[in-house]
């Protein structure tokens, strides 16, 4: 640098590759690079983990609808529909449903009866066995025409085998195998007995279409996204109400919450990933702006101008940043594929493509951590005056807060937003975590006072500790907030993710029925209720089901908007569409709900489940007829205690006053249901019942066999629905696992970076009090308790702030209940006193060890 | 002045050498040097003739390759680290060229912290009265940042004379500072050693500082001599200083008089 000369105007260039050069070689742009390394990893495995993930949990879920769109719908579909699905490239397939009875001699079973064309399925896959001893199921599509695959119960109910024939309708057809897997059997919640699939090449075969049989016809899609995109808006204005148009998520609500929850969680770790990447980044390049001081005012002494230096700086910066971003975009490839191979088991990732995305977002990351967060330190290093070559250059920059933190703020804003596509979740971090910092620079101060005022009591290091803790208050609190930061996250993904897996596994507690048996008559109840209990099946008991309509409310009749009869109207059918907080859902199933069918029961006692919460529930022997009103569909249909509600059963028709108003928990899978009248009501009306069991897998078959003798009992099998739910459950449960190590490993990466930025300082310092003769055990004891100290008001803080945060966005983002977390304050504070306490000793451990003659060398 | 002929601080045969690749290289030369309690001496020689790398030797930063060094009759060459910070704590004062002060302290901060580290009870009453004698009353509150080189080494020689050491190394003390302020500078190390009776060990290459020292000792490439030509005449005890002394590692005859420990 010596041969620097005032007037060679173009060399700017070769200096500046030669500093860069130099500078990396002697170790001193390692941290900045390794800051800008760390955002752009951080950032592309994040992005392109969880956007593989994300792919994954989406195109696994589209496997519950065998397609990325389905078109249901009473009648044929418009041809119109289908040529312009064809003109976009979109598969199609078709599939008509209707439930029938199969024949094999005398044997009978009513099945449900999937019809498919020879492309089904498009997303997911059909598995097949074509004989029993077959070890692993093969995937295909349709069956060939004449011929049909069967679940294997069909098997053992019909008593026949593969290669046997039955009927379906009026047409025989082979049975070529059991069908092991069917991608979207688990969205259908009634079931009227096993699958059987055929080629709808058959199905005029059968007769079965006739004037007025309840035939649903469905039309899948899939295709490329942008394509779906187009033919989405194309079609959605053409669906008429006794039409459905959904996706995976609008496909079934409790999926689609996991789904939802799982993908707001994956944004936020990622989000929260972009801000620890970001302050080792701001940390870095304030360190890197103070080191290069001197050299700057020297350049300038010899008589450089401000833009040969700003031209020097600009390249060597630029040179650094395109450096760290290449080497942090494979190291980013490196340990996504790491993870990627990690949850290979887990995950079918073999089909989810390395998009373009995580490269974009990553090298922007990069180029805009390089620039937005290090262009103050850049800018005031330019400006470095000639005089520090006078005055010195260890004038330490105290940081304040002023208008040069805008632009990294906006970067960060604009990183988020970018990140999460959401404006208000990327606002709300940012302003929350500004307001926030403040927060904890006042707080953090008073807590480092009082810490100094305690320690002068204490021991000699303690005392120390805390002195060096309380004055060096303005850069410690600059270092606590990271460090709180980085705490209060670690410690926000850890409870919000044991809240959201508590949340989800409580949906599912053991015993949950899978089944639920229908159209139970008087007489076949006590033959059902002998078979549980003598085979231990877990069960809810056995409810009588009336059917019958609300028909009007204070005398004024109610209007039957809804045209589509819907089969089954048991509690059931509403604990799976009805969800309190789903408003828009809620918005459509009013208009349906009010005048269908109702499932209608009477009870002595209050449901279990149910709170009574205006009103009073009946004594057993109360002759008055009563009923009570749940609570949803009362505010609803505005009915409060003491209206009158008109109910029709068959030709009957009856009043009763409502007595109660009851809350329900749908989340709970119990036989649930709206209208619950006392005996007195019910009891002279024809009757069936209700049942719901939990059957375990080795129980199936005895289960079915022993139904195979009441036939008009109609069985709905939601074991499959569950199994694909608990298995999307596991798969997530994973992906956060992974997630959350990796923002472990940024937060980590970011106090090393924050400790190593106060190295040269602290090498002095130690420098200074080797010389006044401090001995070993006290500078190693204060630097360890200054950093425990650090780290554990960091954590208390941290623990504080994550209360704060894991309540709102609970009840904000996730719509859970709020819940407090005392149990994590210790680990908070233990954890951050362990955490900084051994990672500032590591990074001091080689400084401990220097002689004082070495360290007063070093430092002069 | 009056000098205590007890030796506090006595070198002899001292070598230091280093390694550098396959080379040896010798900094100091089997030096011998008696310092009395209250002496104040001077070191003085051009850059590189090995001035501070026997300062350091003396003030038991470094150990010496061969030889003894007694400080307070303590074996420093015998020493590890811990025990050499335990002296050093216990007896010795440092002024740096540099001054060295903690930037994050205040200047009453930096003052108090011998005190602190010797467990001093009235650490700041003694910081702020030495500020005020250092002239700086109305800077305790003040960060090295805002304060001017002359400042800061004033500073730096109350936090020096804090803890009542035994004996003070000043290593070139107005090397940074312009010839008024240096003048300022060595009248107040002067003017605090003789109130506190302390024994002063200055290395400079600065004549004039020089010959405010009782006695001048030269090193020259790792040799040290002592120019008796230097010697202040005037001084009490001279004679005493004089024939204790030291040195001359080329002349085989002289020895060291004084042999402590």
């Amino acid at each position: 640098m010596s041969s620097v000369k005032p007037t060679a105007s173009t060399k700017w260039l070769s200096q500046s590759l030669r500093l860069l050069h130099h500078e990396l070689r002697r170790g001193e742009l390692t941290i900045i690079f390794l800051a800008i390394v760390l955002a752009v990893a951080t950032v592309f495995s994040l992005t392109g983990f969880s956007g593989q993930i994300k792919h994954a949990i989406v195109s696994n879920s589209t496997n519950t609808i065998g397609a990325d769109r389905v078109l249901r719908m009473s009648s044929e579909v418009d041809s119109a529909i289908l040529e312009k699905s064809q003109s976009l490239a979109i598969k199609s397939a078709r599939k008509i449903e209707t439930e029938s009875m199969a024949f094999a001699g005398d044997n009978m079973l009513l099945s449900e009866l999937d019809a498919v064309s020879d492309t089904y399925p498009l997303r997911g896959e059909l598995r097949v066995k074509t004989s029993l001893t077959q070890a692993e199921s093969t995937v295909v599509n349709a069956p060939s025409p004449g011929s049909v695959w069967v679940e294997p119960s069909v098997l053992s109910r019909l008593n026949v085998e593969i290669g046997d024939i039955i009927e379906i309708g009026v047409a025989p057809l082979t049975i070529a195998g059991v069908v092991t897997d069917i991608p979207d059997r688990s969205y259908r919640a009634f079931i009227a007995g096993p699958t059987v699939i055929l080629n709808i090449a058959d199905m005029p075969k059968t007769e079965l279409i006739q004037p007025g049989s309840r035939i649903t016809y469905k039309y899948l899609f899939a295709g490329e996204t942008d394509a779906i995109e187009t033919f989405e808006t194309w079609i959605k204005p053409q669906i008429n109400e006794t039409q459905r148009w959904y996706d995976a998520k609008a496909a079934q609500n409790r999926l689609s919450r996991i789904l939802d929850t799982a993908e707001k969680f994956l944004s936020l770790a990622s989000m929260l990933g972009i801000v620890l990447a970001a302050v080792a980044v701001a940390v870095a390049s304030r360190r890197y702006g103070q080191r290069h001081q001197s050299t700057v005012s020297i350049f300038k002494a010899l008589g450089a101008s401000i833009s040969h230096v700003r031209k020097l700086y600009c390249l060597h910066w630029t040179l650094l940043s395109c450096l760290s971003i290449a080497t942090g975009l494979l190291l980013g490839y490196g340990l996504m594929l790491l993870g990627v191979n990690a949850i290979a088991s887990y995950l079918s990732l073999a089909d989810a493509p390395v998009t373009f995305k995580p490269f974009v977002t990553a090298i922007f990351t990069g180029l805009l951590c390089a620039i937005a967060f290090a262009i103050h330190p850049i800018m005031s290093l330019v400006k470095s005056s000639p005089l520090n070559v006078i005055r010195g250059f260890n004038q330490e920059q105290v940081a304040r807060f002023g208008w040069h933190q805008l632009p990294p703020l906006l970067a960060l804003f604009l990183l988020l937003f970018i990140f999460s596509q959401d404006i208000v979740m990327s606002a709300a971090l940012l302003l929350g975590g500004v307001v926030v910092s403040f927060i904890l620079l006042l707080f953090g101060r008073g807590l480092m006072s009082a810490g100094r005022s305690v320690g002068t009591k204490a021991g000699k290091s303690w005392h120390l500790a805390l002195a060096n803790l309380k004055r060096r208050a303005s850069e410690n609190s600059v270092q606590l907030v990271s460090f709180t930061i980085a705490i209060k996250l670690l410690l926000l993904i850890t409870v919000m993710k044991s809240s959201i897996l508590s949340e989800w596994e409580q949906q599912f507690p053991e015993d949950t029925p899978n089944h639920y048996l229908i159209n139970i008559t008087q007489n076949q109840i006590d033959p059902l209720k002998a078979f549980v209990e003598e085979n231990n099946i877990a069960n809810q008991g056995f409810y009588h089901v009336y059917r019958g309509r609300l028909s009007a409310i204070n005398g004024i009749k109610t209007v039957d908007e809804d045209k589509e009869e819907t089969p089954v109207t048991s509690g059931e059918n509403a604990a799976t569409d009805k969800k309190p907080k789903a408003k828009k859902a809620e918005q459509q199933e009013s208009r349906q709900g009010m005048g269908r069918e109702l499932g209608l029961t009477w009870r002595d006692e209050i449901p279990e489940e149910n709170e009574i919460i205006s009103g009073q529930w009946w004594q057993v022997d109360d002759e008055k007829p009563q009923v009570s009103v749940e609570s949803n569909i009362a505010e609803r249909l505005a009915i409060k205690l003491g209206d009158e509600l008109t109910f029709t059963i068959g030709s009957d028709v009856f009043t009763v006053p409502v007595t109660s108003i009851r809350e329900v928990n749908w989340q709970s899978r119990q036989l649930n249901f709206i209208m619950v009248f006392n005996q007195s009501v019910l009891d002279k009306f024809p009757t069936t019942s209700i049942s719901a069991w939990s059957i375990m897998d080795k129980d199936r078959d005895l289960v079915y066999r022993f139904l195979a003798n009441f036939p008009t009992i109609t069985v709905m099998d939601f074991a499959a629905i569950m199994a694909q739910l608990n298995s999307i459950i596991e798969q997530v449960t994973v992906a956060i696992q992974l997630i959350l190590i990796l923002v472990v490993l940024a937060g980590s990466l970011v106090l090393v970076a924050q400790v190593q930025a106060s190295m040269e300082e602290r090498e002095r310092e130690l420098a200074i009090l080797r010389t006044l003769g401090a001995k070993g055990s006290l500078l190693r004891n204060s630097v360890l308790f200054e950093f425990v100290a650090l780290g554990a008001i960091a954590g208390l803080m941290a623990s504080i702030g994550m209360e704060i945060a894991v309540y709102i966005l609970q009840s904000q983002v996730f719509n859970m209940p709020g819940s407090f977390h005392f149990q994590y304050w210790l680990v908070g504070i233990g954890a951050g006193a362990l955490f900084v306490g051994s990672i500032g000793m590591l990074s001091c451990w080689r400084l401990l060890k220097l002689s004082s003659v070495t360290l007063i060398r070093r430092t002069m | 002045m009056q000098v205590n002929s007890e030796s506090i601080l006595s070198v002899k045969d001292l070598t230091k050498s280093v390694q550098v690749e396959d080379k040896t290289l010798v900094l100091l030369q089997a030096l011998n040097l008696n310092v009395a309690a209250g002496e104040s001496i001077a070191i003085v020689g051009s850059s590189g003739s090995g001035k501070t790398t026997l300062l350091s030797i003396l003030a038991g930063l470094d150990l010496p390759s061969t030889g003894q060094v007694y400080l307070k009759n303590q074996p420093l060459h015998q020493f590890n680290e811990e025990q050499r910070s335990q002296v050093r704590a216990q007896h010795v004062g440092f002024i740096f060229q540099q001054f060295l002060l903690i930037n994050s302290l205040t200047a009453l901060e930096n003052v108090m912290l011998p005190a602190e580290l010797a467990n001093m009870p009235d650490a700041q009453v003694r910081g702020e009265a030495l500020l005020a004698q250092v002239g700086l009353a109305d800077r305790l509150d003040h960060y090295p940042s805002q304060l001017s080189g002359g400042e800061q080494q004033r500073v730096a020689i109350a936090r020096a004379f804090i803890a009542q050491p035994d004996i003070l190394f000043a290593d070139e003390p107005t090397g940074n500072l312009d010839s008024k302020t240096g003048q300022h500078i060595t009248d107040l190390i002067f003017d605090l050693n003789a109130k506190e009776g302390t024994t002063l060990v200055l290395v400079t290459h600065d004549a004039k500082l020089a010959a405010r020292c009782q006695r001048q000792v030269e090193m020259d490439s790792g040799i040290l001599t002592e120019p008796s030509a230097l010697v202040a005449t005037d001084d009490l005890g001279k004679d005493q200083i004089n024939s204790k002394n030291i040195n001359q590692s080329e002349s085989e005859t002289q020895t060291p008089v004084s042999q402590e420990g």
